[in-house]
């Protein structure tokens, strides 16, 4: 299978006043397509760092990122802006969603700003899968209404809705109960599997760890499991 | 931009406190706006009414005759041909009137003005006793009683005076009265008259502490002016936005035919006296001017109120573009993390401006439409009141006796258009601190 992420020599650095932060050093990962990939490691490894790098919220230092085919320094705001609203889904642990729009409309939003689609047809996207993950009776209820198990479904299903070739979830069952989060990951793991959707997370829980196909772990800064 | 356009709202709904107070102090500075403009909008009514109906028509045809060069006598001569001319080239003509003009001591047993005087013709003139009103007695005797004495029916007969109610009050003249017209002729002669008071109108403005109306005949006979010659003819337009446009017509028209016509200088006939009396020619020679130019010694009433409006406005809108500028920043500060994840999932910085600009353009919009409801209704509901503003001095300012508030609505839309945009511009900075935002803001919050 084609690598959908490439990570070569990765080095970020943070400036914290007048010293500077190495939260990542020469970190190399090649991740495929249709990979079910945990990156676990302790509070403060690194596996956030990694994340933003791949989800190209963030430029490393030195070395490269590629991302589907990309090396993501070399790319302009715009075009990194590009990548991720094309390529990418984002799950967070917080689930970030917009909390002034119902769940209908948080799934919408990124095919509305893709522009691609006619109303029918993203109609019948959105609404197929909102279904899918579980929460059609909730279609027109705002975030606050949900439970957090609900949320992370409506951010699963945003994350989802583009058809994005990689979807990123940092920490996405660290704020759930634990049937909740092993439903989650359930639904993600069918998702992956029916959808061929490259997964990607990182989580200190070792009940998340257990259900992936493939674990990197990290260490101060450092891959120190491929 | 729907969507865009969704967030904004719903981001102005739920931040409710932050969102009626600021949009609060913009209702208010645009109900005032309102309010003043519609004042202003009064005080132009007040001075177009007082102007076409005292001082001049929408355009006005005069003139000086010199038989030697030092004269300077506001007259046309051979009137009737003129008159033709005027009658068959003047394009949206409604009616035309002539006047005849003089400045006079009016002099009653117990009182002396100085006023202006309107010869008219009873006949033509139907329409003028249409627009005045009889002022109640109390208006002009102390301890008169509130009936209106008089007719305006008699209005321009032979024999009879028109007096304003602050000339009567002034010569402690009624209705019944004789009064004294004193004038004095180009030659230097005195020539008087004696009048009978047949009506006391109400104040139309400070125009008319200078007005006197009488027959046309009287002052020509005060004057000894032939038939043949006039004051002035004032021409009514069906549209008086036309006034100046038909002017300028009329000049071609008037020296195609043969008639001298002068520079067009936009002053009243009575500041053009010392030029003409100045200048080396005999004869007639023809001026043309619109009401504007007629009335052009009160227009910085109008400009000094509009001066104050909007300085005031520009005060109070600084004063808001502060608040809204930091009620926005600390929106976008609370917000970071929705922004940030925004950007994450795929919005352009482009798309983060224009979502914090259109938020503060829906409250701005919002704001100023609520505010031009308000100062709309205080301003329709002054005016129906008919206050009486109770000082001279007001007055004056006013150019009526009574408050006049005129809502516009092109007025109103501009000042909406106006304040909406300087709520945006408030916005700018707010806006690009949110579209500068790093996605892996959000990403750091959600850790």
């Amino acid at each position: 299978m084609p690598a959908i992420v490439e990570v070569r020599g990765a080095v970020k650095d943070y400036p914290l006043g007048k010293l500077k932060v190495r939260a990542l050093e020469d970190v190399s990962l090649s991740i495929e397509k249709g990979e079910f990939t945990v990156i676990a490691g302790p509070s403060g490894s690194g596996k956030t760092t990694l994340l933003n790098l791949i989800g190209c919220v963030d430029v490393p230092t030195a070395g490269e990122v590629i991302v589907d085919g990309q090396a993501t320094s070399r790319l302009s705001d715009r075009q990194l802006t590009k990548l991720r609203l094309h390529s990418i889904g984002f799950i967070f642990q917080s689930f970030n969603l917009v909390n002034v729009l119902d769940v209908y409309q948080n799934v919408e939003l990124p095919l509305l700003l893709q522009g691609k689609l006619g109303a029918a047809e993203r109609h019948q996207r959105v609404k197929a899968l909102i279904e899918r993950v579980g929460i059609g009776e909730h279609l027109h209820h705002r975030p606050n209404e949900l439970s957090g198990g609900q949320r992370q479904r409506v951010a699963i299903a945003r994350a989802l809705v583009t058809r994005p070739a990689l979807v990123l979830a940092d920490e996405p069952t660290a704020n759930l109960d634990s049937v909740t989060g092993a439903s989650i990951l359930d639904l993600m793991r069918e998702l992956n599997e029916a959808e061929q959707t490259t997964f990607l997370f990182s989580t200190h829980d070792h009940a998340v760890m257990q259900r992936a196909r493939r674990i990197v772990r990290m260490l101060d800064g450092k891959l120190a499991e491929s | 931009m729907r969507i865009l356009a969704l967030i904004a709202f719903r981001n102005l709904v739920q931040a409710r406190t932050r969102t009626t107070l600021l949009g609060t102090a913009i209702a208010l500075v645009m109900a005032m706006l309102v309010l003043l403009l519609s004042l202003a909008g009064g005080i132009e009514d007040n001075l177009v009414f007082s102007a076409t109906m005292l001082s001049s028509g929408h355009v006005t045809v005069a003139g000086f005759h010199k038989s030697k060069p030092t004269d300077a006598a506001p007259l046309v001569t051979e009137a009737a041909a003129l008159r033709k001319v005027l009658e068959a080239n003047t394009p949206g003509l409604d009616y035309l009137v002539e006047r005849q003009r003089g400045w006079a001591k009016v002099i009653s047993p117990q009182g002396t003005v100085q006023s202006g005087l309107s010869g008219i013709d009873p006949v033509a003139e139907w329409r003028l006793r249409d627009s005045l009103h009889l002022a109640a007695e109390s208006d002009y005797v102390d301890g008169g009683s509130d009936e209106v004495r008089g007719t305006l029916e008699t209005l321009g007969q032979p024999g009879g005076l028109m007096l304003f109610a602050n000339q009567a009050k002034k010569l402690h003249a009624r209705v019944g009265d004789t009064i004294t017209i004193q004038t004095e002729t180009q030659g230097g002669q005195t020539n008087t008259i004696d009048l009978q008071v047949t009506a006391v109108a109400r104040d139309v403005g400070l125009l008319s502490t200078f007005a006197t109306f009488m027959s046309d005949q009287d002052v020509r006979t005060l004057y000894q002016l032939n038939e043949d010659t006039t004051g002035a003819f004032w021409l009514y337009l069906k549209d008086i936005d036309r006034s100046e446009e038909t002017m300028n017509h009329l000049r071609t028209v008037l020296e195609k035919e043969g008639y001298v016509v002068m520079d067009h200088v936009p002053a009243p006939f009575f500041f053009k006296f010392d030029t003409v009396s100045g200048e080396d020619w005999v004869g007639q020679r023809i001026d043309l001017t619109t009401w504007e130019d007629e009335v052009s010694f009160l227009t910085w009433i109008l400009t000094a109120f509009d001066t104050l409006t909007w300085m005031m406005s520009v005060i109070l809108l600084a004063i808001i573009a502060v608040g809204i500028m930091n009620a926005l920043y600390n929106a976008v500060r609370e917000r970071t993390r929705e922004l940030g994840t925004l950007r994450a999932i795929g919005m352009t910085r482009r798309q983060v401006l224009a979502l914090v600009l259109l938020e503060a353009l829906l409250l701005g919009l919002m704001a100023t439409g609520v505010g031009a409801v308000i100062g709309s209704g205080v301003a329709l509901t002054l005016d129906a009141m008919a206050i009486d503003p109770g000082l001279d001095a007001l007055r004056i300012i006013l150019l009526a006796d009574q408050l006049h508030l005129v809502v516009r609505p092109l007025a109103v839309g501009s000042a909406i258009v106006l304040l909406t945009l300087l709520t945006g511009v408030a916005a700018l900075w707010p806006a690009f601190r949110a579209a500068r935002l790093k996605p892996v803001t959000a990403m750091q919050h959600a850790e």
